[in-house]
């Protein structure tokens, strides 16, 4: 039994409470992935069940190559092609993806403008910098005004962008010059944030755009429209109501749980309402409450990406990624679960009916049956987050003596956002991208890697994270992540300065051991992929690695990916002009020319592409290639060839 | 954030004011440790750091890299 759990994760307190579920008679989601293959169809894009004709399976032949009378007959009945049905499939998923990050962005616009019009009381401007700073970006007076007025007219701006009509989302004027322009030239700089959205959705109708390179086209556009505008808003405004992150040390994995105290689960993605529960569980009284129920106090740990939110603001630790949800509470020692949006298994409150954990649902646009319903109220958010703190404390009573807490912590620093890496690298005088340029010129740090992304139960959980962050940290690329990528790499003590010695290459040890930084940079939640971005434009604008991302050398990855939303942000990646490489599976394989438009002609078009490779070494490798490509067209891949002469070989030299 | 004028002597000079550290002493320690951006404590200030810190985006005249361009 041990034995089998062992190729379920690479994470030993992980495997223990795998086996305790199967000794609880708990099913996971491992259990499920093992019972249930993926359909063979459906997972290369070959299934269409856009009207009631079909669904209408279109799969390759099977083991020969297909003749092109065979070809023309692999059609839906409505006449769509394997190419349209794979590109509509695939442009659908980029929809999903956008429009939950991006109306997380706009849950967080409409809280900014109600925060600013002083109808949210517990909330504030906490970033007056970053407030500024948005002002500045938007066209909005600074002068002598408030910041709530400031905020009022941000507010509005940033929700007008999401039912913009025409002209191009204002937050594109981030991006490199030439990449706008590129945006302008080939027609998808992004008109509004939902009609990018609702225009997939009617081209992927019955019989509307049947042209696959037309309709990948407008999955670029609302791609664009996603990491440069909703979610780009997301971090935006969450970071002048909350702070922006900088440096703060935390902890990871199952072990965060505490045996004494009642443990409260902050669950999904929106910072909104958990930061209120970080302010009401610190309250005396209730921690007098948890204490009269014979609990030593009250424990607050974050799963997926609200725990990177409250952990980079507050120091809150790490309880686990997505394949640790129901791991958690079968701990036994979790009072309650409570959950927003996105990435939450309906299997959570299953598994919370074997033990005493309250599944706590608190958005009116994500309920489960069973769960218990708190509504989030931002008019008076703290109301709201003490009855939830309430009904986790009075639930410890209820704890059974089944309870094992894996030995599992450890210790990360996150925090890395934007402005933090610019400060920390130049002072508060010269805040500067320079160090980092001129370490990549110089051959120190070969490239810079984004690696983010999920994990998926079709692959070992946290296995291919890792592997390929190693990897890549090894050949002295400098690793910049989020989601559960990040939480992957805390759990592997990979988020603390003394990794770099032990993990890093020696030319990236030196730069991370001189600037006190660890090797991979912890920088936010999945809308945090905005910052990636900002971060890549810096480095085109301090000059001396071309004038465009796709110049750069970098390369972006999603090892264990699942979710709509990352296709969705490796597609924004690859529109960026950053080469991506996705694992565990691709759903376009249904069709050749599908996938060589997105893995070949992507390049030619916006200068990054994507690639598909579930080996995480042979994927590191592939990325490093093509860091190595763009160091070399820099003209920097001398570099790191160079010799340094000891005074032997200069006499040698001399005398030749 | 005020910056820290010295007197020193220079040859053939008399005394002259040059600009001290501009790093704050010690390692910022528990509560403060990290928290960089408190630092900058008026309006004033924060645009400034903006125009010479994120000076990529918001200076007036410096583009790096693009600097040769209109901006967009
Ligand atoms: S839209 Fe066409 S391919 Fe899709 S289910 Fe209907 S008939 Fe089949």
């Amino acid at each position: 039994m041990a034995e089998e759990q062992e190729t379920k994760s690479i994470d030993q307190g992980t495997i223990e409470l795998i086996e305790k579920a199967a000794k609880d008679g708990v099913n996971t989601a491992f259990d499920r992935a093992e019972a249930m293959k993926p359909c063979p169809i459906g997972s290369v894009g070959s299934c269409c069940k856009h009207c009631g004709m079909g669904p209408c399976r279109v799969p390759l032949p099977k083991g020969k190559e297909e003749t092109p009378e065979e070809k023309q007959k692999r059609r839906g009945v409505c006449g769509a092609t394997a190419e349209t049905i794979a590109a509509r499939n695939f442009i659908r998923m980029i929809a999903g993806g956008a429009a939950a990050h991006s109306d997380h962005g706009r849950g967080v616009a409409e809280l900014f403008l109600e925060v600013a019009r002083g109808g949210a009381p517990g909330y504030g401007i906490k970033d007056e910098q970053k407030l500024l700073q948005v002002a500045l970006d938007l066209g909005v007076e600074i002068g002598e005004r408030t910041n709530n007025e400031i905020a009022t007219d941000i507010g509005q701006i940033v929700l007008g962008e999401y039912g913009k009509q025409e002209g191009e989302l204002i937050t594109l004027r981030k991006a490199p010059l030439k990449r706008q322009e590129l945006w302008r030239k080939l027609g998808v700089a992004p008109r509004g944030i939902d009609r990018e959205i609702v225009e997939i959705m009617h081209r992927t109708h019955i019989g509307v755009d049947q042209d696959y390179k037309s309709l990948l086209k407008q999955g670029v556009r609302a791609a664009l429209a996603d990491g440069w505008g909703g979610s780009l808003m997301a971090t935006e405004l969450q970071d002048i109501l909350f702070g922006t992150p900088a440096p703060i040390l935390g902890q990871a994995n199952l072990g965060v749980l505490e045996k004494d105290e009642v443990n409260i689960i902050i669950h999904g993605h929106e910072p909104l309402l958990s930061e209120m529960i970080v302010a009401a569980a610190q309250e005396p009284e209730m921690i007098e409450l948890a204490k009269s129920k014979g609990a030593k106090g009250i424990n607050l740990s974050g799963m997926c990406c609200t725990a990177n939110e409250i952990l980079m603001r507050h120091g809150v630790p790490i309880a686990g990624n997505f394949l640790q949800q129901e791991l958690a509470i079968v701990t036994g020692a979790v009072e309650a679960m409570v959950v927003d949006v996105q990435c939450i298994m309906q299997s959570v409150q299953t598994v919370a009916e074997c033990y005493h954990t309250k599944i706590i649902t608190t958005s009116p646009k994500a309920r489960i049956p069973g769960a218990t319903h708190i509504e989030f109220d931002e008019h008076d958010a703290l109301k709201s987050a003490r009855e939830i703190v309430k009904t986790a404390i009075e639930n410890f009573p209820n704890r059974k003596g089944n309870v094992h807490i894996p030995d599992n912590k450890t210790d990360q620093i996150a925090g890395f956002s934007h402005e933090t890496i610019n400060y920390l690298l130049g002072g508060m005088f010269r805040a500067s991208y320079r160090p980092l340029n001129d370490n990549i010129i110089n051959g120190r740090i070969r490239g810079v890697a984004g690696v983010v992304g999920c994990n998926n139960a079709r692959t070992k959980h946290n296995e291919a994270h890792i592997t390929m962050v190693k990897e890549l940290i090894k050949n002295d690329v400098l690793v910049i992540t989020t989601g559960c990528n990040a939480i992957a790499c805390a759990e592997a003590g990979l988020l603390v300065p003394e990794a770099a010695k032990k993990f890093a290459g020696k030319g990236l040890a030196e730069v991370c051991e001189t600037v006190g930084i660890p090797p991979v940079l912890h920088m936010g939640s999945c809308v945090d992929n905005s910052r990636i971005l900002i971060a890549a434009t810096a480095m085109v604008k301090d000059g001396g690695l071309g004038d465009d991302i796709s110049d750069l050398p970098v390369a972006g990855a999603a090892p264990e990916w699942m979710s709509e939303k990352a296709i969705s942000i490796g597609q924004y990646f690859v529109a960026s002009g950053v080469y991506t490489v996705f694992g565990v599976t691709w759903p376009t394989t249904g069709s050749k020319e599908v996938t060589d438009y997105l893995f070949k002609d992507m390049e030619e078009m916006l200068g990054g592409m994507w690639a598909f490779e579930p080996d995480p070494i042979r994927a590191a490798h592939l990325m490093i290639a093509h860091i190595d490509k763009k160091r070399k067209a820099l003209g920097i891949d001398k570099a790191r060839e160079r010799v340094l002469y000891d005074m032997d070989m200069r006499r040698e030299l001399d005398a030749v | 954030m005020e910056y820290k004028i010295e007197k020193k002597k220079a040859p053939g000079r008399d005394e002259v004011e040059v600009l001290g550290a501009t790093f704050e002493k010690g390692k910022p320690e528990g509560e403060d440790a990290g928290k960089w951006r408190q630092k900058l404590d008026s309006r004033e200030e924060r645009l400034k750091y903006l125009q010479s810190g994120e000076r990529y985006f918001y200076s007036q005249e410096w583009f790096g890299s693009e600097k040769r361009k209109n901006p967009a």
